[in-house]
């Protein structure tokens, strides 16, 4: 327990010292604070007269402030999980890999501590790096939104897990393949795992709602190859994002059967087959980079 | 008394298709020993000293480390290591990796205090505010020998120690090796510096190919009158096939004029 404390000490320590990371951060932290300031004095300046959505159909500067808060937090989500991959690539290929090929596992793997001990340290440092970065984001993020009268921080807090916990999948894996491999390749590589990911569960995404037709092979195919990749989570955020907006837009002759229409196509917040399919992804993506610890000779 | 470690017919190679990089390795080393491990580069001492350290897997033989294997952590925890060519987390202070690896050694906080800037004192990075990566060679090396004997080792083993340090850390290093021998810590020093190990080992092996070609104490290895340079040179060029003068012709050819 103390090597693992140790390594994830020290691994964290060495993390909060690399440029990449601060510069990571340093660029969300500017891009939320001018995306959010920009819309803010935009809504202060333009929204008397100014009207959004469908001709006409919204003009109330409180309705605009609203407007413009959903935009704001629409592109946060994209930016929190485009942020989110990005300081995945960045931890998952230096902090193991930096210590195996600088030589200081030598040093390391010469005291008493178990190769188990160091992954798990090593793995508990990346997480809490990542947990620290992309929490501060989405704490400023939700911060900004009040500047528009807030009532979306539940959403963005969700969202922000949701995020966490998918790049969590792709920092395992490179952490795992950099072990094997240059770290530039591992990240390539995970790269376009993660793609392929993205592209099998959106085609079976759409399997479910009966747009890629009634072809059976087809449907086993695409069922087999989603358990074979790792699932994005999703958190209402988006569902939720579409719900407001089209509450705002709405007009006296919707009714609440076409809003859940219109609702159903987008994707759901993540059902416990997704979180478990997700936790099992984890727990095999975190063997694997025990196992490549274990094997490696230093 | 029971050897500290011993290795028995030690093999290892990298590949199946490379030829043995260690091959049949056997000596056994006793408590306050100091023991050289000589040989010209590429003939496998690295690879001994990190089977023995428990960071090469050996394909065949044996190796016990205080009585265990290398990979028991309570072994590990009698053992200093410095190896060639050190490196540490890049981002971390001397005084931290320091701090780092008696953490991993299992230090309480009173030998902490203690141990750690007398270390840093003795390998004179005392003042050393800079990160690792900013470190010249030589300060990598001091701080590889810190971290070496920082656990107070029962075992300690020293790769090419004194490569890239100045004359002073040399004399450093060697009054370190008398002291620890004086106060019963065995030494596995690997060195090209055949004089350095002439002043400080009590025995030695000579390996090239991988192969032990001669083992002993000095008095038996080195005869009367000749010096372990003379024998090592003799032994190695005996081993391989009479080399041809190889200096390239563009050194050797006399300038047009």
């Amino acid at each position: 327990m103390k090597g693992t404390l140790a390594v994830a000490r020290y691994t964290l320590l060495d993390l909060s010292r690399r440029r990449i990371l601060l510069v990571f951060f340093i660029i969300g932290a500017l891009g939320i604070a001018i995306i959010g300031t920009g819309l803010k004095v935009f809504s202060s300046t333009f929204s008397s007269g100014t009207s959004f959505g469908p001709p006409g159909t919204v003009s109330d500067p409180a309705k605009v402030n609203r407007f413009l808060e959903l935009m704001f937090v629409t592109d946060l989500v994209g930016a929190l999980g485009l942020f989110a991959l990005l300081i995945a690539f960045g931890i998952g290929m230096t902090a193991i890999y930096h210590d195996l090929e600088s030589g200081a596992a030598v040093a390391i793997f010469s005291k008493p501590v178990a190769r188990l001990a160091f992954t798990v340290g090593k793995v508990a440092a990346a997480l809490a790096a990542m947990i620290v970065i992309v929490g501060l984001l989405s704490i400023e993020a939700i911060l900004f939104g009040l500047l528009f009268g807030g009532g979306l921080e539940h959403t963005l807090a969700v969202e922000a897990v949701a995020q966490v916990a998918n790049a969590l999948t792709l920092m395992l894996i490179v952490l795992a393949l950099s072990t094997w491999m240059n770290n530039i390749v591992a990240a390539i590589v995970a790269f376009i795992y993660n793609a392929v990911g993205g592209v099998v569960v959106a085609l079976h995404s759409q399997l479910a709602s009966g747009v890629l037709g009634d072809n059976s092979f087809l449907k086993g195919l695409i069922n087999v190859v989603y358990w074979l990749v790792p699932h994005q989570l999703t958190s209402d955020a988006p569902r939720e994002l579409v719900k407001a907006e089209l509450e705002l837009f709405s007009t006296s002759g919707q009714t609440t059967a076409d809003l859940t229409q219109a609702l159903a196509a987008v994707p759901g917040p993540s059902g416990a087959t997704d979180i478990i399919w997700w936790a099992v992804v984890v727990a095999v993506m975190a063997t694997l980079v025990y196992v490549a610890v274990r094997r490696r000779q230093v | 008394m029971a050897p500290v470690v011993s290795v028995e017919a030690l093999r290892k190679r990298y590949r199946r298709r490379d030829p043995w990089a260690v091959d049949g390795v056997t000596f056994a080393l006793e408590p306050g020993q100091a023991f050289g491990l000589l040989g010209p580069n590429g003939s496998g001492k690295t690879s001994v000293v990190k089977m023995i350290a428990g960071l090469l897997r050996p394909d065949g033989g044996s190796i016990s480390l205080f009585g265990s294997k290398p990979g028991d952590p309570a072994a590990r925890a009698q053992l200093g290591f410095a190896p060639e060519d050190p490196d540490f987390p890049k981002f971390l202070r001397a005084r931290e990796v320091l701090d780092y690896f008696a953490s991993l050694l299992g230090l309480d906080e009173d030998d902490r205090k203690r141990r750690i800037p007398e270390t840093l004192a003795f390998a004179g990075l005392d003042q050393e505010k800079r990160h690792v990566r900013q470190f010249s060679k030589g300060m990598k090396q001091r701080l590889g020998i810190a971290q070496a004997i920082l656990g107070r080792p029962k075992l300690l083993i020293l790769d090419e120690p004194t490569a890239d340090l100045d004359p002073l850390g040399r004399r450093d290093v060697r009054a370190l090796i008398e002291s620890l021998k004086a106060s019963g810590v065995a030494i596995l020093l690997n060195s090209h510096l055949l004089s350095e190990v002439e002043l400080v080992c009590d025995t030695v092996a000579i390996l090239a190919k991988g192969h032990v070609l001669k083992e002993g104490t000095m008095a038996e290895v080195v005869p009367e009158g000749r010096n372990l340079e003379d024998v090592f040179v003799e032994l190695v060029q005996a081993s391989s096939p009479p080399k041809q003068d190889n200096l390239p012709s563009f050194i050797t050819d006399k300038e047009d004029q």
